[in-house]
């Protein structure tokens, strides 16, 4: 049997007297497309957060085909907290898209697909330039290149945003709600591009969203997280026709009727 | 900016009335006074060079994650706010030797000018890198960024927008506060025209082209740094 791309073990997060993460157990199978939905303030970045090593944890492990993350193997075989450098190494691998883009406003849309190939992976700029404007042309975006965040719409930016994340190559994407801070009209565009790296490309993606129909129509795995771990998840058409848990039925219904 | 141009514009016809009625006198002191200025320059350059320099060391080191860094920056800020500038040159210039290190009165002037407003300076650095939205440095952590570049590259040139203001105006007070350097016996132009005036007694003239100088050395720098601001903020404007 092959690793799980993605392994969380029991792993808890808190703040202070807040227990964010309560032994949240989760697999991901590489190429696999999984949503997680659930209510504001239950978590669900948070998840993302410490996969991309944003925050650390206080209890559990991660890791990546197998590989520890949050710690590593020591030579004794023991597992010692991770060095900077092997968090590096890992994060190399994952890619993430946040809710307010957090473009850098004083770089160009091209600027900002290049700074980190550049400063990070070493790439010369001729290379990391070819592979920006094909990302970019790729998120339908050539013609803004030289355009800063500030001359950009929200779906824009968000898609400057994802086109800055896969310069990276990375195997893993997040996606924390990449579509809640965009007007109603700016939602498609972006959701076009996700669709497009789903049925195209083999990324493992976890994605946050709101957007039940498209989780329903995108997702391999639907995950409903509350009070710290998975209440429940199944494949999109049987966990939104027929939700075990009540929590999770009163939840779907909100959000149903609210669009 | 008009009622600006008005007060210099002023002034000059004052001055020029002033050589009209006393030019023999101004032939007699004004060369002094321009040497001050010279050395004026010279101190206040200099320490704008060090001011800058330490502003920005003690400001990022205070917000490191080792202890030690953080602790070392913090004593540097409050020794050098915390006392006076006059005291501080003293040590530079009369207890320094005491040990074993004798400075010349230019690099003692520097140094004690420098390292205070540097303090303050720091304070400005620290402050303006905490402005720097969280989620900035979190895209940049996410993209794999070192720490160091994540720094220079991405939080720093967006802390500059908020730093040049403020910097403007403490440039301007480190060059006013530059007249204290008399005191290690450096002839500057405030120490200039004290002499000028023991001399020749035109202590209106003297004391009126003394403050016409500084107004004009803080006029250049407040221009300067307004378009060092347009320059900065030309793209960030409308994503704050
Ligand atoms: N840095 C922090 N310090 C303290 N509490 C936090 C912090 N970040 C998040 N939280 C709390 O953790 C909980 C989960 O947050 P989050 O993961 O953002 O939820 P979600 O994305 O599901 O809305 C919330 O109650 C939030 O207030
Ligand atoms: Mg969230």
């Amino acid at each position: 049997m092959t690793e799980p791309r993605i392994k969380f073990e029991n792993v808890c997060k808190r703040y202070g007297p807040l227990t964010v993460l309560d032994g949240l157990n989760m697999e991901v199978a590489a190429g696999e497309l999984v949503t997680i939905i659930g209510p504001s303030g239950s978590g669900k970045t948070t998840v993302l957060r410490v996969l991309m090593t944003l925050e650390t944890i206080e209890e559990g492990l991660i890791t990546i085909d197998g590989e520890p993350f949050n710690k590593m193997r020591s030579r004794e075989g023991g597992l010692v907290p991770a060095s900077t450098a092997h968090l590096r190494r890992i994060r190399a691998r994952i890619g993430m898209v946040f809710q307010n883009f957090n473009l850098f406003p004083h770089m160009t849309a091209l600027g900002n697909c290049i700074e980190a190939p550049i400063h990070s992976l070493g790439l010369s700029k001729a290379e990391a330039v070819g592979r920006a404007e094909e990302l970019l042309d790729m998120v339908g975006l050539s013609d803004k290149r030289d355009h800063y965040p500030s001359q950009l719409s929200g779906g824009q930016q968000q898609r400057v945003a994802i086109a800055r994340a896969l310069a990276m190559r990375p195997e893993i994407l997040l996606f924390d709600e990449p579509t809640s801070a965009l007007d109603p009209e700016m939602v498609d565009e972006v959701l076009q591009v996700i669709r497009q790296l789903a049925t195209e490309h083999s990324y493992t993606m976890l994605l946050v969203t709101h957007q039940m129909g498209f989780a329903r129509e995108v997702s391999g795995r639907v995950c409903f997280f509350d009070g710290g771990k998975f209440l429940e998840e199944g494949p999109p058409r049987e966990f939104f026709a027929s939700p075990r848990h009540e929590r999770t039925r009163q939840f779907l219904n909100k959000v149903l009727a609210a669009h | 900016m008009n009622t600006r141009v008005a007060a210099i514009a002023v002034l000059v016809a004052f001055l020029a009335g002033m050589v009209f009625a006393t030019f023999s006198e101004l032939r007699v002191f004004l060369p002094a006074l321009l040497r001050g200025a010279l050395i004026t320059i010279e101190v206040a350059a200099l320490s704008f060079l060090l001011m800058t320099a330490s502003a920005f060391t003690a400001g990022v080191a205070r917000l490191s994650p080792w202890w030690s860094v953080r602790w070392i920056a913090t004593a540097y800020v409050e020794v050098f706010r915390g006392t006076s500038l006059l005291v501080q040159l003293f040590w530079f210039f009369f207890v320094l030797p005491e040990f074993g290190l004798t400075l010349s009165p230019m690099a003692a002037g520097v140094l004690g000018v420098g390292f205070n407003f540097g303090a303050y300076g720091a304070e400005i650095v620290r402050g303006a890198i905490t402005a720097v939205p969280r989620g900035q440095w979190e895209a940049a952590a996410a993209l794999n960024l070192p720490v160091f570049r994540r720094m220079t590259r991405i939080v720093l040139p967006q802390a500059l927008v908020v730093v040049i203001p403020p910097f403007g105006n403490l440039t301007i007070e480190m060059v006013k506060a530059t007249s204290v350097v008399s005191a290690v016996t450096l002839v500057d132009i405030t120490y200039a025209s004290v002499q000028q005036n023991q001399l020749h007694y035109r202590t209106v003239e003297i004391f009126v082209v003394t403050l016409f100088l500084y107004y004009c050395f803080s006029q250049l720098i407040r221009f300067s740094m307004g378009l060092l601001e347009e320059r900065s903020k030309r793209h960030l404007a409308a994503t704050r």
